[in-house]
């Protein structure tokens, strides 16, 4: 029989550095939409008034609820009640796609209304206003990859404990994918804001 | 359990707050209110649903997201030094 090696603290401490790296990527991106925004604060402020604050505020609603689906299911899978886990692991997915489904129709209707990167009618507009749609192209879109992303992981995790690969006792790809989903969730909370709420 | 569902609640009130806040003219606080609270938030997550706060495994745990969030800050005031001073 081949023998499994386990190691849950290196398992979790290589997790973190991932994430850590992660908030770094964005950090990046945060560091040129302040030095953007502070160049240009009046323009941000007229093209953040344009964005669908009540879309925004209810995406930010769906993905801090799925963070906590997301904590259920860990706690349920601890709990030996992989049924229930599942339950609430598949309302993760659900809220997931429900996020991406809102962000769709939200890009939709801006590049129906001629914004888009590098469009002939936005690039006629003021400087501060194509770098502020730049950016919240790249950012929520970097953000929108990362939940595709993790709605792939959810769902290996969802066939992993059907099939009985992960359990109470071999939970922690399901933690660190939980760590990962909670990392996405976070980076929404200080999107959210810096795009919709500029006042 | 029951934890987890009063951080959701309280992550919910301050998505509120922010939402309304952000209705009223607060000036140059705005942002200060905004970011606040996006903090208040992302610390709630980081020690609640994250169990950062329950991590025994490695002393650095602790000190690893302060850390980061140290160095962006440096990087974010060391660029505005110079964007500021142009």
């Amino acid at each position: 029989m081949m023998e499994t090696h386990k190691n849950d603290i290196g398992s979790t401490f290589g997790m973190w550095l991932f994430l850590l790296s992660e908030i770094l990527l964005f950090g990046g991106l945060f560091i040129l939409y302040s030095v953007y925004r502070y160049n240009h604060s009046q323009i941000f402020h007229l093209a953040a008034d344009a964005l669908n604050r009540p879309v925004g505020a209810l995406n930010t609603l769906i993905l801090l609820t799925s963070s906590l689906t997301m904590a259920l299911s860990i706690f349920f899978l601890k709990n030996r009640r992989p049924e229930r886990s599942l339950f609430f692991l598949f309302l993760t997915i659900f809220l997931g796609l429900f996020f991406l489904f809102n962000k769709y129709f939200e890009w939709a209707s801006k590049v129906h209304h001629g914004v888009y990167p590098n469009a002939p009618g936005l690039l006629e507009r003021e400087r501060g206003e194509v770098l502020f749609y730049g950016l919240y192209y790249s950012m929520t879109g970097l953000h929108g990859f990362h939940v595709l992303v993790g709605i792939g992981l959810l769902s290996v995790m969802f066939v992993f404990i059907l099939r009985g690969k992960i359990d109470h006792e071999r939970i922690l790809p399901l933690k660190n994918t939980g760590l990962y989903w909670h990392l996405v969730d976070i980076i929404w909370i200080f999107l959210f804001p810096l795009f919709y709420l500029i006042t | 359990m029951k934890i987890y569902i009063l951080v959701w609640l309280s992550l919910v009130i301050l998505t509120g707050i922010a939402v309304s806040a952000a209705g009223m003219d607060w000036g140059g606080w705005s942002l200060g209110v905004a970011l606040g609270i996006a903090f208040l938030k992302s610390g709630l997550i980081l020690n609640y649903f994250m169990h950062l706060k329950d991590e025994r495994g490695l002393r650095l745990f602790r000190w690893m997201v302060p850390g980061i969030l140290a160095i962006l800050i440096l990087f974010i005031g060391l660029t505005f030094f110079d964007v500021a001073f142009r």
